[in-house]
C-alpha cells in the first residue's frame, strides 16, 4: 500500500523549486528561491537539518546527488549563473567546486552514470551545455558546448552508461559497449540527444515533437532491455515518450503520453523504469504505467491539487 | 482616385494598399464606390530624397516622405503639392516613422540615434517624448490596444532577435520582449484584429526564415495599463513558426550583408550568382571568387575559387579552403545563407596567420549595447523558464518525493490561464506601484514579501502568486493581530511516499530470494515459498525447479539424444519467460533467473567467479552462501578446498572455448555446438543477461543487502573492470619468478605457501605488509588470535607492522 512515509518542513524563506533523495533514501537536499539549499537526515521518518548550504546569489532552480562511490556529493544550479558542487568532509558540507562559466541562469544539473566517474552535465539559459569532469587533485575538466540550444537550455538528463544495443546477439567474452551520451531540452522546442565521440562532444539526434519550450527531459534507467526510453514535457502540456529499439540508435519514435491543460516542468522515472512521475503548473502529480500493450495510463493522482494529499489506489497487477 | 505624384522625380518603387477594414478613411479621395470599398488608400514610396518609407496617418491621410539623410520629417499632404510641413526630427538617420492608432496628430519616429520621438504634428519644433533604447532603432510602431508600442533594432547590428514592448507612459523599462527569432527580425506588422477577438496578433519574419505570429493576450495588453488594472501580473504569448518557407533570393542576401571589416572588400554580381571578396592584409592578398548554385541555399553550397593576385602560401590556401567548405555546408544544410559567416572565417583565418610581422587587426569597435543591471525577472529574463513550483522524483528504490506551491499561496490569474512560460513575467511586479500587497484589497490581509528580502529585493517567484490566510476564528483581537503578523509560509512540505508496491521489485523478496549452486532444486522451492510469502503466484520457480531437475541434465556426449534445451519446453519456454518478465520490467526475477539457469548450465566445479584475478589476498573471496543467513563475505569458507581441483583464478569454459578458434576436428566442433545447444539461456545474449544481474545488484545494494548482491553478482560471466587500484603481486615460492594470481606461469606450480599448514594457498589469503608472510584467511585469524609475532618465524610484529 502506498502511504507517506515523511512530510519534511523545510522552513525554506520562499518557494522550493527541486527536491532530491540521496542514493539510499537517507537524506533529502532541497534548493529553494530563498537562495539556500538545505540537507535533511530524513532516516525512520525523522527530518534533521543536516547542512544549510548558502553561496548561491539568487534563486537555486535544481540540486542532484552524486554516485555514493564519489563520497556525499551535492551539485546545485541557480540563476546566479554559477554551478556549485558541494562535498561533506568530516561531516561538514563545504564548497568542493564553484563553476562559473555561463553566462545566463543555469537550469539544470545531472551527474552521469558512475561508470564514467564524477562527471556533470549543466544547462543554461545561455544556450549551452557544460561538462564538468572531475579529473583528481581538485581539478575539474571543463568542455563546452556552445549553442546547444537557441535561446535557452532548459534540461539535461544522462543516458544509462551501457548501450543497449551492445547487449544482445553478441560474441560471448565480448564486454559491453559503453558511451557518454546524454539528453537535453531547451527553448528550441527540441529534444536533442548528444553523444562523446573521441572526446568530442557531437549532436547525435534531433527530436521534433513540442510546440513550445521543452521543460524537461528524462532519459529512463536501464534494466539490460535493449529499448532506450526518454520523457520530454514542454510548456504545451504535452509529455511525449520517445523509444529507440534500433540497436544504432538512430531511429526514434514519440508517443504521446497526455496532453495536460497546463505547463509541465518535471518528469521522473523510477528504478525499473517503467513507471513516470509528471508534475507541472496545474499544482498536481501524477503516477504512469506503460500497459502490457503499449499503453500509458495514469495510476494515480499523488495529490489532488493544492497541497493536498490523496492516497494511491493499489493498483499493483499480480505478475503471472 | 486622384492621386497626383507627380512631385516624385524617380520612379516609384512601392506601393501597398490597406483594406477598408481596417481603417477608418474619409472618402474625400475616393470617387468610385467600388474603389472605396476594396481599397481606401494608397501608399507610395520613392527614392526621392532618399525616401525609405511612406506612412499614412489614418485621419488626414497624407504620405509623410522621410528624409533619411537628414533626420527630417516632411509632411506632404495628399492635396497635391498644398502643403509641407517640415518636423525637425532626429540627430541622425531615420528609419521608421508611425502614426499613432487613436490620435491623428501624434506619431512616432525611430532612428539611428538610439530614440524613439513622439510628436505632435501641429507643434513640429519639439518632440512630446522620447524613448532612449541604447542600441539603433529600426522599426517602432504603436500596438492598435493602449498606448503601447513595438521596437525592434537595427538589423545589421544582430545583437537582438527580440521585439519589445513598451508602454508609452512609462518608457524607462520595456514590458516584455518578444523572444523567439534566431536571426534579426526585419519587419513586423500587426494583424487586423476579428470581430470579437480579444487577442492581438502580431506577425513577425525574420532572416532566419520563419514567420511567427504572436498571440497578446488580453493579459499582457493591459500590462501597459497597469496604472488602472494593476492586477496585471503576468505575460504570455503563444508564438509558431509558420515554417521556414520564406524564398530567399541572393540579391536579398547581398542586400543584407553586412561587412564593415577594414580591407575587406565584397563585390556582389547577383545576375551571375556570384561575388568577388577581396582582402589585403599586410603584404597579403587574397582575391576570392564565389559562385552560387542555383538551388543555394538549400543544401547546396558555393564554390570558392582563389584568383590572382592571391598571394598567400598554398598551405593557407587549403587550410582557408577547408574552413571556406566546413562553414557553408553547415549553413546551408540548414538552408541558411552562408556568405556572411564564411567572409567572416576567411577574415578570421587570415588574422590568425597574420599576427606575426604584421600589424594586428583591429576590428572596428562594435557600438556597444549596454546592459541593463539585469534585475530578477525583468524582460531579460525573457529567455530563462519559469521556475518549477512542483515536483516529484523517484528516489532511492521504492520512494517519491514530491513538492507542491502550498495550499495559501493561489495564483493570481485565473486557473484557466496557463502558467507563464517565461521568468519576465514577473517583469510587472518590478514597477514600484505594483508590490503585490497593494494589489490587493485590505480583507484579503496580505503579507508582503519574505522579510529577510524585503529590503533589497521584492520581487521573487512567490510573487507570482497572492498568499491567503486560512480563515481563523481568534478569541482576542490580540491574537489576530499577532497570527497576521507571523509571517506566511511560502515553502510547501516536502513529501515522501512510499511507492514500492507499485514496483515490480520487492524488497522482502530481495531478503528472502537465496541461490544455492549445490542445489538448484533446492533454491527454486525456497523461491516460490518467498514469493508466495508475499503474494505472489510464481509458477514461474515451479517452471525453474522442473527445468533444472537432474534428469534433464544435458548429457556431455552430443550423440546421446537432443538436450532438453532445444525442446521446446526447453530455452524456448524460458525466453518466453524472461520477455514476459522484461516487458513487466521485473529485474528481480529476470536476474534470479538468469543466475539460476546459468548455474544449472555451468559445471559446479568450474564457476567463473566474480573477480577475475585473484591476488593472493583476494578481496572479494568466493563464499559460496548457502542461505539467507550467509557466512560474510570475506571469510573464506574451508570446506569447498578440497573440492576444488581446479584454481579459481582459471577462465571459464566459455573463455577458453571462445579464445580458441582453431577447431581442426570436426568432433571438436560438434561438441562445441553441443555445449551451445545444451544451455537453456541463449549464449549470444548473455551480456544482457548480465546486464540484469548488474542492475539487480544496484538495487540490492541500495537496500542494504550486500550479501545478497555479492551472491547474485557471482554469476555474473562477463568479469568487472580489473580494478585500477593496488594489486598484490606474488614471487612464486618454487621458482622466485613473478606471477599473478595462485598458480605461477613458470612452473605451473601453486605460487603461495600458508605458513601455519605449508599446503599452497588457492582461496582467500592474508599476509603481512611488512615481511610478506601470510597464509590462509582462516589459519591467520587463529594464529593472531593469541600470538603477535610472525607465524614463519622471522620476528615480524605483523599486526604493529599492518596496522596504518
Amino acid at each position: 500500500q502506498v502511504s507517506v512515509i515523511n512530510t519534511v518542513d523545510t522552513s525554506h524563506e520562499d518557494m522550493i523549486h527541486d527536491a532530491q533523495m540521496d542514493y539510499y533514501g537517507t537524506r533529502l537536499a532541497t534548493c529553494s528561491s530563498d537562495r539556500t539549499v538545505k540537507i535533511f537526515d530524513v532516516r525512520n521518518g525523522g527530518q534533521i537539518l543536516v547542512a544549510d548550504l548558502r553561496g548561491h546569489e539568487g534563486p537555486v532552480w535544481q540540486v542532484a546527488w552524486a554516485h555514493p562511490m564519489f563520497g556525499n556529493v551535492l551539485a546545485s544550479c541557480s540563476y546566479d549563473r554559477k554551478v556549485i558542487i558541494w562535498k561533506e568532509e568530516n561531516g561538514t558540507w563545504d564548497k568542493m567546486y564553484e563553476y562559473t562559466g555561463h553566462e545566463s541562469s543555469v537550469n539544470s544539473v545531472c551527474w552521469g552514470p558512475y561508470e564514467f566517474g564524477l562527471i556533470l552535465a549543466c544547462g543554461s539559459s545561455d544556450g549551452a551545455i557544460s561538462l564538468l569532469t572531475f579529473t583528481g587533485d581538485q581539478q575539474w575538466d571543463i568542455k563546452k558546448i556552445p549553442n546547444a540550444h537557441t535561446i535557452g537550455c532548459n534540461a539535461v538528463s544522462w543516458a544509462p552508461a551501457v548501450v543497449p544495443g551492445s547487449l544482445i546477439d553478441q560474441p560471448t567474452g565480448q564486454k559491453p559497449n559503453y558511451v557518454k551520451r546524454f539528453v537535453s531540452g531547451g527553448c528550441d522546442n527540441l529534444v536533442k540527444l548528444w553523444k562523446e565521440e573521441e572526446g568530442q562532444w557531437k549532436e547525435d539526434q534531433k527530436l521534433e515533437a513540442h510546440s513550445d519550450w521543452v521543460r524537461d527531459v528524462g532519459w529512463a534507467p536501464s534494466i539490460g532491455l535493449p529499448t532506450s526510453t526518454i520523457a520530454s514535457c514542454s510548456q504545451d502540456g504535452r509529455v511525449f515518450i520517445w523509444t529507440c529499439d534500433d540497436p544504432a540508435g538512430n531511429t526514434w519514435s514519440a508517443k504521446l503520453l497526455h496532453k495536460f491543460n497546463d505547463v509541465v516542468w518535471h518528469v521522473s522515472w523510477s528504478i525499473t523504469g517503467n513507471i513516470l512521475a509528471v508534475s507541472g503548473g496545474d499544482n498536481k502529480v501524477t503516477l504512469w504505467k506503460e500497459s502490457m500493450d503499449g499503453q500509458w495510463a495514469c495510476i494515480s493522482d499523488v495529490s489532488k491539487g493544492q497541497g493536498a494529499v490523496s492516497t494511491i489506489t493499489d493498483t499493483q497487477q499480480n505478475e503471472q | 482616385m486622384d492621386f497626383n505624384f507627380n512631385s516624385h522625380i524617380k520612379s516609384i518603387t512601392s506601393a501597398g494598399f490597406y483594406h477598408l477594414k481596417t481603417l477608418q478613411i474619409s472618402t474625400v479621395y475616393c470617387q468610385n464606390q467600388t474603389w472605396r470599398d476594396l481599397l481606401i488608400h494608397a501608399f507610395v514610396s520613392s527614392r526621392l530624397d532618399y525616401c525609405i518609407g511612406l506612412n499614412c496617418a489614418i485621419q488626414i491621410n497624407f504620405p509623410c516622405l522621410i528624409n533619411r539623410r537628414t533626420g527630417h520629417v516632411f509632411c506632404l499632404f495628399q492635396k497635391p503639392n498644398t502643403a509641407i510641413e517640415y518636423v525637425a526630427a532626429h540627430l541622425s538617420k531615420i528609419h521608421g516613422l508611425d502614426w499613432h492608432p487613436d490620435n491623428e496628430f501624434i506619431f512616432a519616429t525611430s532612428s539611428q540615434d538610439n530614440s524613439v520621438r513622439f510628436w505632435d504634428y501641429r507643434q513640429p519644433r519639439k518632440y512630446l517624448n522620447i524613448l532612449s533604447c541604447q542600441v539603433p532603432v529600426w522599426k517602432a510602431r504603436y500596438t492598435p490596444f493602449s498606448n503601447g508600442l513595438v521596437t525592434v533594432m537595427v538589423p545589421q547590428l544582430r545583437r537582438e532577435n527580440s521585439l519589445l514592448l513598451w508602454s508609452t507612459l512609462e518608457l524607462n523599462n520595456p514590458v516584455h520582449a518578444f523572444v523567439g527569432h534566431d536571426d534579426v527580425v526585419l519587419e513586423f506588422q500587426w494583424r487586423p484584429q476579428k470581430e470579437g477577438a480579444k487577442d492581438h496578433q502580431l506577425v513577425t519574419w525574420s532572416r532566419d526564415q520563419t514567420l511567427r505570429i504572436w498571440r497578446v493576450d488580453p493579459q499582457l495588453q493591459r500590462v501597459k495599463n497597469y496604472a488602472d488594472d494593476p492586477m496585471s501580473s503576468g505575460s504570455k504569448l503563444d508564438s509558431a513558426a509558420v515554417g521556414a518557407g520564406l524564398p530567399q533570393t541572393l540579391q536579398q542576401e547581398f542586400s543584407l550583408v553586412n561587412l564593415q571589416i577594414r580591407n575587406v572588400n565584397v563585390e556582389m554580381d547577383a545576375v551571375n550568382c556570384s561575388c568577388v571578396v577581396t582582402a589585403h592584409f599586410g603584404a597579403h592578398q587574397v582575391h576570392l571568387v564565389v559562385k552560387f548554385p542555383a538551388q543555394y541555399p538549400n543544401n547546396a553550397p558555393p564554390t570558392f575559387q582563389f584568383v590572382p593576385p592571391t598571394n598567400i602560401p598554398n598551405s593557407m590556401k587549403s587550410k582557408i579552403y577547408k574552413t571556406l567548405t566546413d562553414t557553408s555546408l553547415q549553413k546551408v544544410k540548414r538552408n541558411q545563407n552562408c556568405l556572411e559567416p564564411c567572409i567572416r572565417q576567411l577574415v578570421s583565418c587570415l588574422e590568425s596567420d597574420m599576427e606575426d610581422g604584421t600589424p594586428p587587426f583591429v576590428p572596428p569597435a562594435l557600438p556597444v549595447f549596454p546592459r541593463v543591471t539585469n534585475t530578477y525577472g525583468s524582460y531579460q529574463d525573457a529567455n530563462i523558464p519559469f521556475p518549477r513550483t512542483s515536483g516529484a522524483r523517484f528516489c532511492g528504490t521504492g520512494c517519491l518525493v514530491y513538492f507542491t506551491r502550498p495550499i495559501t499561496m493561489h495564483r493570481s490569474v485565473p486557473a484557466t490561464e496557463p502558467t507563464p512560460r517565461s521568468l519576465s513575467a514577473l517583469s510587472a511586479y518590478h514597477s514600484s506601484v505594483l508590490t503585490p500587497m497593494k494589489m490587493r484589497s485590505e480583507s484579503q490581509r496580505l503579507y508582503s514579501s519574505s522579510p529577510t528580502r524585503s529590503d533589497k529585493e521584492t520581487v521573487s517567484i512567490s510573487s507570482f502568486y497572492y498568499k491567503e490566510r486560512k480563515s481563523r476564528r481568534f478569541k482576542t483581537k490580540r491574537e489576530a493581530s499577532e497570527f497576521s503578523n507571523r509571517p506566511i509560509k511560502l515553502a510547501g512540505k516536502v513529501i515522501i511516499q512510499d511507492i514500492s508496491c507499485l514496483l515490480p521489485v520487492h524488497k522482502a523478496l530481495g531478503e528472502s530470494y537465496i541461490l544455492n549452486v549445490d542445489d538448484i532444486q533446492e533454491t527454486c522451492q525456497k523461491n516460490a515459498a518467498a514469493a508466495l510469502a508475499v503474494g505472489r503466484r510464481d509458477v514461474v520457480w515451479a517452471l525453474a525447479s522442473a527445468a533444472t531437475s537432474q534428469d534433464l541434465s544435458p548429457d556431455s556426449d552430443p550423440d546421446s539424444e537432443t538436450p532438453w534445451a532445444r525442446h521446446p519446453f526447453g530455452r524456448h519456454l524460458l525466453e518466453t519467460l524472461l520477455a514476459h518478465y522484461s516487458q513487466m520490467s521485473d529485474v528481480q526475477t529476470l536476474a534470479m533467473l538468469c543466475s539460476v539457469f546459468r548455474s544449472q548450465s555451468v559445471p559446479v566445479d568450474s564457476f567463473s567467479l566474480y573477480g577475475g584475478h585473484h591476488s593472493t589476498r583476494s578481496l572479494t573471496s568466493g563464499s559460496y552462501s548457502s542461505n539467507s543467513d550467509s557466512v560474510p563475505t570475506n571469510i573464506y569458507n574451508p570446506g569447498r578446498d578440497q573440492e576444488h581441483l581446479n584454481p579459481w583464478g582459471e577462465p571459464s569454459p566459455d573463455e577458453y572455448r571462445f579464445s580458441s578458434q582453431s577447431f581442426t576436428d570436426p568432433r571438436e566442433r560438434e561438441r562445441e555446438q553441443h555445449d551451445m545447444n545444451k544451455k537453456l539461456l541463449d549464449p549470444s545474449n548473455t551480456l544482457q543477461f548480465d546486464e540484469f544481474k548488474k542492475c539487480y545488484g544496484e538495487i540490492l545494494y541500495r537496500w542494504d543487502l550486500r550479501e545478497k548482491r555479492a551472491d547474485v553478482l557471482k554469476f555474473a560471466s562477463c568479469p568487472p573492470e580489473p580494478h585500477r587500484g593496488i594489486e598484490f603481486g606474488v614471487y612464486c615460492c618454487h621458482c622466485r619468478s613473478q606471477a599473478r594470481g595462485t598458480q605461477c606461469a613458470v612452473c605451473k606450480r601453486l605460487t603461495f605457501q600458508c605458513a601455519v599448514c605449508h599446503v599452497a594457498v588457492r582461496g582467500s589469503s592474508n599476509f603481512c605488509l611488512s615481511c610478506g608472510h601470510g597464509g590462509h584467511t582462516s589459519h591467520m585469524l587463529a594464529w593472531f588470535r593469541s600470538q603477535d609475532e610472525c607465524p614463519a618465524g622471522c620476528g615480524c610484529y605483523c599486526l604493529l607492522q599492518s596496522t596504518y
